[in-house]
């Protein structure tokens, strides 16, 4: 990792910090939301973005790893356990619905999990001796450490803000490792990363793994934020706009699903001084966005810079190397 | 062009000291977009009428009202975001929301913050949760439900009857308290069926209830979804008598169905064509101003937004938690209190009683065939 990138995310960590103070209710809630968006888009960024698999079940994810934060809270255990069962769980059901990622691509692997978060929506509406069906689950507590609260907003905030910290760090140990550049590999191509002795059969188990094990993470923060969870929170559409987030932010980019959760979220509530046309707005500047820079923002970032950035002048007769 | 932008800037000032000038904030939070905008921005334009007439006559204790709109897109969580920012914001009391789906979720925020709420939705759990902030407009299911079903046993004398519901909270909660109440009554249920929110075919769910034997189907659904099943109903031919409550016969239902809605009746909270005179005129108002019918959304509405007001002149001050306190046990009559429309009273869960009416769809409007006692 470059100094100029710990100097970047030493200024972003301090930003975190002092950005919500003195601000309101309304707008410390936006920003845990949109913490808790980034964490569980940084998942399918893995999944997607590094390792090229589609998954439209991140929100199935986030719902897995809701209900079971909210079973073991109102059974008047921590949070912590949640947690860690919460992630644990959608690990291995990752793993599990990677199976069908070995034999299926692309679109139809869209299908795969397109089904598999429809499934896991009407099991939470169905099972209603768990999940308490259309009505959801109430009245999860939020955690207390060591003595310390997260009741008030505040105080919950910097909490998400510790776990995206350390959700971050951990994603940039995973795509900095042998295994993120194997995830690249099996991205930009499986046959030849097979031939250097990649384990492409582990690897797309392993991407779908812990990208679902973010989702989980996710999950297991929702469930205190909003204190209340229903199926319809975790249905296709939720997939899709995690999805957007991280397409939107630049797939494939470390900072790309922050950057995505931040515009999915944010950019609404900027555009709401239009009233009645803002998600006009908003779906016309998605369109545009995708069509100009299918690389997303950081894409268009790169763009923009390489045009203004005066190139490096190559010797003319360096141009061709030794062939000279 | 700078000519433009001066009139402009002078055009803002003005409107942002307008603003200033109101002092009492007013939030109404409401499914202005997605699945739920068919109810929601009605139950708004009623807000907003009624709003308009409360400043034009002076206000709330000499102050003006600035309302100020939030949509809920539909989405419970967005719903508990706007609801947020909407106390952030200021405000004395919020109005909404509609779906009960995003009410039980929202609640607990208004609840926390000791701000009360007016909502339109009728979903027996909201008052069932012993929230000391939250009061209907609209008295829930569970009240409705068992003057539909003596109906439908007494007064078509049906048996055996086919249920039609859609599978979110709205529907879950209306859905059992009328099993319950059909079980006591000693109803038979020979098809169930849910539906999904957002539903758009219904041809194998009309089939299903077509071919079950029933002498007739109870639907409850939300505006979009009961138009659609009326369609498909009409289309697959269905002789049956289809009965349900406020959704199924209101006016925004009847206008989507075009036509194939005549015949539907229920029980109803509220209706335009209510044989009382004051709904009569502000229905007439509705009409007038934006182009369209008033629906039972539309009254709701207009009736929460009077009810600020008059608690609020009753304890003489904008106090949040007098203002809840003085709600619990209320009752306001139409005469010294014209917003409310007709008589209405409050419970101490803010479950709320009014008198309500039969009322059967015929040449695309409704008709009130009876007017039931409050319960």
């Amino acid at each position: 990792m470059s100094r100029k990138h710990i100097l970047f995310a030493a200024i972003a960590l301090l930003l975190l910090i002092f950005v919500p103070m003195g601000q309101k209710n309304y707008i410390i809630y936006v920003l845990t939301s949109w913490l808790m968006f980034s964490i569980a888009a940084m998942g399918l960024n893995l999944t997607l973005g590094y390792a090229g698999q589609i998954s439209l079940a991140q929100a199935s994810f986030m719902g897995i790893g809701a209900y079971i934060t909210a079973l073991v809270t109102l059974a008047g255990y921590h949070w912590v356990l949640g947690w860690i069962a919460a992630m644990g769980a959608t690990f291995v059901i990752g793993l599990l619905l990677g199976y069908p990622a070995l034999r299926v691509q692309h679109h139809f692997l869209a299908f795969v999990t397109l089904a598999f978060n429809t499934l896991v929506f009407l099991v939470l509406r169905n099972e209603e001796w768990l999940t308490g069906g259309s009505h959801g689950l109430v009245g999860m507590p939020r955690p207390d450490f060591f003595g310390i609260s997260t009741g008030k907003n505040l105080e919950f905030y910097y909490f998400v803000l510790v776990l995206f910290v350390i959700s971050a760090l951990v994603f940039s140990w995973i795509v900095h490792s042998p295994w993120g550049r194997a995830f690249k590999a099996l991205r930009e191509n499986p046959v030849r990363a097979e031939s250097l002795g990649v384990d492409t059969r582990r690897i797309t188990l392993l991407a779908f793994a812990i990208g679902s094990a973010f989702g989980g993470g996710a999950g297991a923060i929702m469930t205190p934020l909003v204190q209340f969870i229903e199926p319809g929170s975790f249905g296709l559409i939720h997939s899709l706009k995690i999805l957007l987030m991280v397409v939107v932010g630049g797939a494939g980019f470390y900072y790309g699903p922050m950057l995505g959760a931040a515009v999915v979220i944010l950019l609404p509530e900027l555009l709401r001084f239009t009233e009645g046309y803002y998600l006009m707005i908003y779906a016309a500047m998605v369109i545009v966005l995708m069509v100009y820079s299918p690389g997303g923002l950081i894409g268009l970032g790169h763009k923009i810079m390489a045009r203004v950035r005066p190139k490096k002048e190559v010797r003319k007769d360096m141009a061709k190397g030794a062939q000279l | 062009m700078i000519r433009k932008l001066a009139m402009t800037t002078v055009a803002s000032m003005a409107l942002t000291s307008t603003a200033a000038m109101a002092d009492v904030v007013i939030a109404d939070v409401a499914e202005l977009s997605g699945a739920g905008a068919a109810a929601g921005a009605v139950w708004h334009d009623g807000v907003k009428m009624a709003v308009e007439e409360i400043n034009a006559a002076g206000g709330i204790l000499g102050e003006k009202i600035d309302l100020k709109e939030y949509d809920s897109q539909t989405d419970p969580q967005n719903s508990r975001a706007m609801v947020q920012k909407a106390i952030d914001d200021g405000a004395y009391v919020l109005l909404g929301t509609v779906y009960s789906s995003s009410t039980v979720v929202n609640m607990l925020v208004a609840q926390q913050n000791g701000v009360p709420q007016i909502t339109g939705s009728e979903s027996p759990t909201i008052t069932a949760k012993g929230n000391p902030y939250i009061f209907r407009t609209a008295f829930g299911a569970q009240k409705g439900l068992p003057k539909l079903v003596s109906y439908l046993k007494d007064g078509i004398g049906a048996k055996k009857i086919a249920v039609v519901w859609a599978n979110t909270e709205f529907g879950k909660g209306g859905y059992d308290a009328f099993m319950k109440i059909a079980a006591e009554q000693g109803l038979e249920i020979v098809a169930d069926v849910p539906t999904e929110q957002a539903q758009v075919d219904f041809a194998s769910d009309v089939a299903k209830v077509k071919g079950s034997g029933a002498d007739a189907i109870f639907v409850y659904l939300t505006e979009e979804e009961s138009a659609r099943f009326l369609i498909e109903a009409d289309k697959q031919g269905v002789e049956l008598p289809l009965a349900g409550d406020t959704v199924l016969v209101s006016q925004k239902v009847i206008d989507l169905a075009g036509g194939a809605a005549n015949g539907a009746f229920g029980h109803v909270g509220l209706s335009a064509e209510a044989p009382v005179d004051a709904i009569k005129e502000m229905a007439g108002k509705f009409q007038a101003k934006y182009g369209y019918g008033a629906d039972h959304n539309a009254i709701k509405g207009y009736i929460g937004a009077y009810v600020i007001k008059y608690v609020t002149e009753q304890i003489g001050e904008f106090n949040q938690e007098k203002f809840a306190e003085t709600m619990h046990g209320l009752c306001l009559d139409a005469a010294t209190h014209p917003g409310v429309l007709m008589d209405v009273c409050w419970d101490d869960t803010g479950e709320m009683s009014r008198e309500s009416f039969l009322v059967e769809v015929v040449d695309n409007a409704q008709q009130i065939s009876k007017t039931l006692p409050a319960n």
